[in-house]
């Protein structure tokens, strides 16, 4: 992957918490995905995609989230997003309507209770 | 022994005549290899010798080699090798002083090609520089002959003379070599590097050497722009083999994404290992037109000098760390100084502000006064030059300004069908926002807005191959209109998950206007900054 987003690994528990750092548009949007799911594998019970450092989320990126969420409930794992309030991709996903499809939380430790 | 008439001893004209055929003028325009040929052949006729042979000494071993011979050719051909102390020639070699052998037969020789061709005496010299042995000479006949001692010092008067001739030759050789290295060192092109004006000056001290100043200019990523100078120790080919090495090894390193300080450290430890004549002083920075700033490491170098779009000159502190290859423990770091658009960077050597008579600081203090002025970088150069090149310099002068100019407004860029490059596109597009003073909130939509369109011109817009898109943008009276066109017809992506693009730039901007025509795709996005940002899906 070119140094334009790099995936941050972090296991609480069988939940994977994976920070998105940097940016995501539709030159890296599939890798990021690949990178996310094989981090992912089958023993998590769920995944926390915290979005705090990502600078930029397109549509392409976007509809990645959205792509994960139903891929994961057909498996019976759960996703949620962290998304800090006042953050700039705050008002894209609310655009996309996200927040009806994955739950949104303000910050890492209320998104991992979350799905404890 | 029979031993032919004696033949008359030069009188002082012939003497001269001899002197002045090797003192020849016209020698000095032969190549080196052609003008040992000459001085040989001519060494042959002046002694009216039967062979004549050449003999340099190894760069790196006590061994001579046969360079240049007449009437034993296979001397050279051969590759003939004479260990120092061994033989005729190598015994004239270590005792430096004129050898005569009468008779060959009652001699120890390394060569038997001088045997074998029938050679019966033999009288040698040597080749002497300030009392550095060059090499050997020695003529030979094939008939027994004693050489008079008038004929021994006029063998001896011509070795010096041609001792001189062959230095001279292997200087001139020398520095061609380092001129050509160094003009290959020193960019050509540097205006191949996309949003930098560049511009350049060389001037080395004197004709007669190379020096070892050199300068740089290279795009990391879209985002950062190195420009650096390097002033290695010391002149000539060696200095210009250690920048050709620094060069490539600052453009390595930078280019697999190391930290400039850290660029700067292993190429440190390089030159380390190089040995002493690697010690180099070095300024390395790195231009952010987007962040508007610049970062600093500096080894041992001048200061860089800024000067702010209002004119306003200053010499970035010295906050260094020793120059390159001095010790391979040392550390350097990276200072940032605000660098807004339209400033222009300047490095340099110290030839341009050290003279033999007054202190640094004023040499430098009328640098900084003279920078600032009217024209662009190109005059810059030149008045800096004009006031502080002195023809009385005592060292070579690199220099290199490096300017980033604002983006123009209207804005237009063409940009290849290849999704890489939507992180160029906004890149390129904040930064014009920047300059146009738009706000941080209002900058992301337009940039995220601008993004949709590019993606859908790039992934749908195309047959295959390669082909292009534009971006177009002008900001006037509170308005900003972004229009992407390219050469294909408009789709919409398709799927569940996809399609989003078109009702995210609706969200983002003002007023979204798609024309789809036969001969390409238009997207046109407005934002007015005074309004309050459009909000919701709409």
């Amino acid at each position: 992957m070119s140094e334009l987003a790099r995936v941050l690994e972090d296991r609480r528990g069988e939940v994977l918490v994976a920070a998105l750092d940097g940016e995501v548009d539709a030159s890296n949007a599939a890798e990021v995905g690949e990178r996310l799911r094989r981090a992912l594998g089958n023993a998590s019970t769920a995944l926390v995609l915290d979005l705090s450092p990502t600078s930029y989320l397109d549509s392409a990126g976007i509809s990645l989230v959205f792509r994960l969420a139903e891929e994961l409930g057909a498996r019976q794992q759960r996703l949620v997003v962290v998304v800090p309030p006042g953050a700039p991709i705050a008002r894209t996903l609310q655009i996309t309507g996200l927040g009806g499809a994955v739950a949104i939380h303000p910050d890492v430790d209320a998104a991992v209770a979350g799905v404890a | 022994m029979a031993v032919r008439p004696l033949p008359v001893p030069p009188a002082d004209g012939q003497v001269l005549g001899a002197l002045q055929r090797i003192t020849d003028a016209s020698l000095a325009y032969l190549p080196h290899d052609r003008l040992l040929e000459e001085l040989i052949a001519r060494v042959c006729e002046i002694l009216a010798a039967d062979t004549a042979a050449l003999l340099l000494l190894d760069e790196s071993r006590p061994l001579l080699r046969a360079r240049a011979a007449r009437g034993i050719e296979e001397e050279v051909e051969r590759g003939v090798v004479v260990p120092l102390g061994a033989g005729f020639a190598g015994r004239v070699a270590a005792e430096r002083r004129t050898i005569a052998i009468e008779d060959l037969d009652q001699a120890e020789l390394v060569n038997p090609l001088l045997r074998e061709r029938g050679i019966r005496s033999l009288l040698g010299v040597p080749l002497l520089v300030e009392g550095r042995l060059l090499g050997v000479m020695h003529v030979g006949s094939l008939t027994p002959r004693r050489f008079t001692p008038a004929e021994r010092d006029l063998l001896q008067l011509v070795a010096d003379r041609a001792a001189l001739a062959i230095e001279h030759a292997a200087l001139v050789e020398q520095q061609r070599l380092a001129e050509a290295l160094q003009r290959h060192l020193l960019p050509q092109d540097l205006h191949a590097v996309p949003g930098l004006e560049v511009a350049t000056r060389y001037l080395p001290a004197s004709r007669d050497r190379v020096g070892g100043d050199w300068y740089d200019a290279f795009e990391v990523t879209p985002g950062e722009i190195v420009v650096a100078v390097g002033d290695v120790v010391g002149h000539g080919l060696a200095a210009a083999a250690v920048m050709a090495q620094l060069r490539t090894a600052l453009r390595a390193y930078a280019v697999e994404g190391h930290p400039e300080a850290e660029v700067v450290e292993r190429v440190n430890r390089l030159m380390c290992e190089l040995g002493p004549d690697a010690t180099t002083t070095l300024v390395y920075t790195v231009i952010e037109p987007q962040a508007q700033r610049l970062r600093v490491v500096n080894a041992g170098h001048p200061p860089p000098l800024i000067v702010d779009p209002d004119g306003r000159a200053e010499l970035l502190p010295v906050q260094g760390g020793i120059p390159l290859g001095a010790s391979p423990l040392a550390f350097y770091r990276s200072d940032v100084h605000p660098f807004p658009t339209g400033s222009t960077v300047l490095l340099y050597t110290d030839g341009l502000v050290e003279t033999r008579t007054e202190p640094l600081d004023h040499g430098l203090e009328r640098l900084r006064a003279t920078a600032p002025g009217a024209g662009g970088i190109e005059t810059m150069c030149t008045r800096i030059v004009r006031r502080l090149a002195g023809e009385d310099r005592a060292d070579d002068v690199a220099l290199i300004a490096a300017r980033v100019p604002p983006l123009a407004n209207p804005l237009t860029t063409r940009w290849p069908t290849d999704s890489h490059v939507l992180a160029d596109v906004r890149q390129m597009l904040r930064r014009w926002l920047r300059e146009r003073g738009v706000g941080e909130a209002d900058a992301y939509d337009i940039v995220v807005a601008c993004g949709e369109a590019c993606a859908n011109a790039i992934e749908h817009a195309y047959r295959p191959g390669r082909h292009s898109f534009e971006v177009h943008a002008v900001e006037q009276d509170g308005r900003v209109r972004v229009e992407v066109r390219d050469r294909g017809r408009w789709r919409e992506a398709r799927g569940v998950n996809r399609g989003r693009g078109l009702p995210m730039m609706r969200a983002l901007m003002h007023s979204v206007v798609v024309e789809d025509a036969e001969d390409g795709t238009r997207v046109v996005l407005e934002r007015d900054l005074s309004r309050p940002a459009p909000v919701g899906p709409g």
